[in-house]
């Protein structure tokens, strides 16, 4: 869920602005429990949300996952506790979620990632690396295609052997070559003089 | 075959993180699987967090987990079903994510500290199990319960009796991670060093 070239006045708020609402209203949510005002809150998170400018298509996913799992909180709920209940629980998570999903949609994956590297950054006290850090995500996102194809391959190997379905002798191999290409990479850094205690690296 | 006895470099861990995070991320691309016996889909994603500790030990696998964890949170559609985004933190299922974390930290020392150096094999399986289910099913569940029945207001109990559903699926990728870890570490000597 990323904001695909999003335009509207909530991709112009700061992510941290964004991002910190977010808490402090999630919290607030929580200590709500007058249906009215509940009521008022999730109009407004649909009135946001609305503004947000957000394509259709990107919201139809996560929403049917959300509906999904509230309606079994509901019934859940209403049975063992009353419909009353229920019904504001499932509201106040539904704003929430809407909220949430605002700000997802609204903000870029670089603006989100530059934020948790800053409120990660008093961690450099204790001894972790930013650099390592930044180096860290952005490779992952770089290994997950080639890690597809690696479990491709594996398991059509497998398959001609017979074993395609043997959960054994897919994820064995597919470790293996995983921490193989995880090996060279290093090399490779190395031998580039990736210098990994720089904070300017990469 | 590459059986390092230095110390691994900072650079190096990084990539093993990198990599693993990669791996638990590509299995929750993996279709889910539904056992005939449960009407639940399983998806190998704790499969990869459960390898993440159990293969690269408590502290890279605890990073391998929170690197997915964060990226998914900053948006990119990486757990199961193409789910991601803040909705996740802030939606039922979010205890879940943060036991992730804590569930490769327990299994990783568990691995590092006890079952990697158990000599007779059953006995090393045996104790690989009981890492595998302590960390990847008992944390887990110990983070996303209370969590769900927090967010929502059902009781803890409730709450607790749903998360079963997935609990055969869980005992079953707790094998697999087990089998899976200490035929690696055989393979490949000095990952927990």
């Amino acid at each position: 869920m990323i904001a695909a070239k999003n335009t509207s006045w909530l991709s112009r708020v700061p992510a941290s602005w964004k991002f910190g609402s977010l808490l402090v209203i999630s919290i607030a949510l929580y200590l709500i429990s007058s249906w009215p005002v509940l009521l008022v809150l999730l109009a407004a998170s649909i009135a946001i949300l609305a503004t947000a400018r957000v394509r259709l298509s990107q919201l139809r996913g996560p929403l049917t996952a959300l509906s999904i799992i509230l309606a079994i909180v509901f019934i859940a709920l209403g049975l063992q506790t009353s419909w009353l209940n229920a019904a504001v629980s499932v509201t106040r998570l539904f704003t929430l979620c809407l909220l949430a999903y605002s700000v997802s949609l609204t903000t870029s994956f670089n603006a989100m990632l530059d934020l948790f590297q800053r409120v990660a950054s008093p961690l450099r006290h204790l001894g972790a690396n930013p650099a390592q850090i930044a180096l860290a995500l952005s490779m992952a996102i770089r290994f997950i295609p080639e890690l597809r194809r690696v479990y491709s391959e594996v398991r059509e190997a497998q398959h001609a052997r017979g074993l395609g379905n043997n959960p054994l002798a897919v994820s064995v191999p597919l470790v293996i070559r995983a921490l193989r290409i995880a090996d060279e990479t290093a090399e490779a850094l190395d031998a580039r003089g990736y210098d990994s205690s720089s904070v300017h690296g990469k | 075959m590459t059986a390092t006895t230095v110390r691994p470099s900072q650079t190096k861990n990084t990539v093993y993180i990198a990599i693993f995070a990669a791996l638990i991320a590509a299995m929750g691309l993996v279709p889910p699987i539904t056992l005939g016996i449960v009407p639940v889909p399983i998806t190998l994603q704790t499969l990869g967090v459960m390898l993440a500790g159990a293969v690269l030990g408590p502290w890279r696998g605890a990073m391998a987990s929170l690197v997915v964890v964060v990226l998914s949170l900053a948006g990119l559609p990486l757990l199961a079903g193409g789910r991601g985004g803040l909705g996740v933190l802030f939606g039922p299922t979010g205890g879940y994510l943060l036991g992730w974390v804590l569930g490769s930290l327990v299994i990783g020392a568990l691995f590092k500290y006890w079952v990697i150096r158990i000599e007779s094999k059953p006995a090393q399986i045996a104790a690989g199990l009981v890492a595998t289910i302590l960390g990847g099913v008992i944390v887990i569940y110990a983070c996303g319960v209370p969590w769900t029945a927090m967010t929502t207001g059902l009781e803890l109990k409730t709450s607790l009796v749903g998360s079963f559903a997935f609990l055969p699926g869980d005992l079953l990728k707790a094998v697999v991670a087990t089998l899976v870890a200490l035929t690696v570490h055989r393979s490949y000597r000095g990952l927990l060093k």
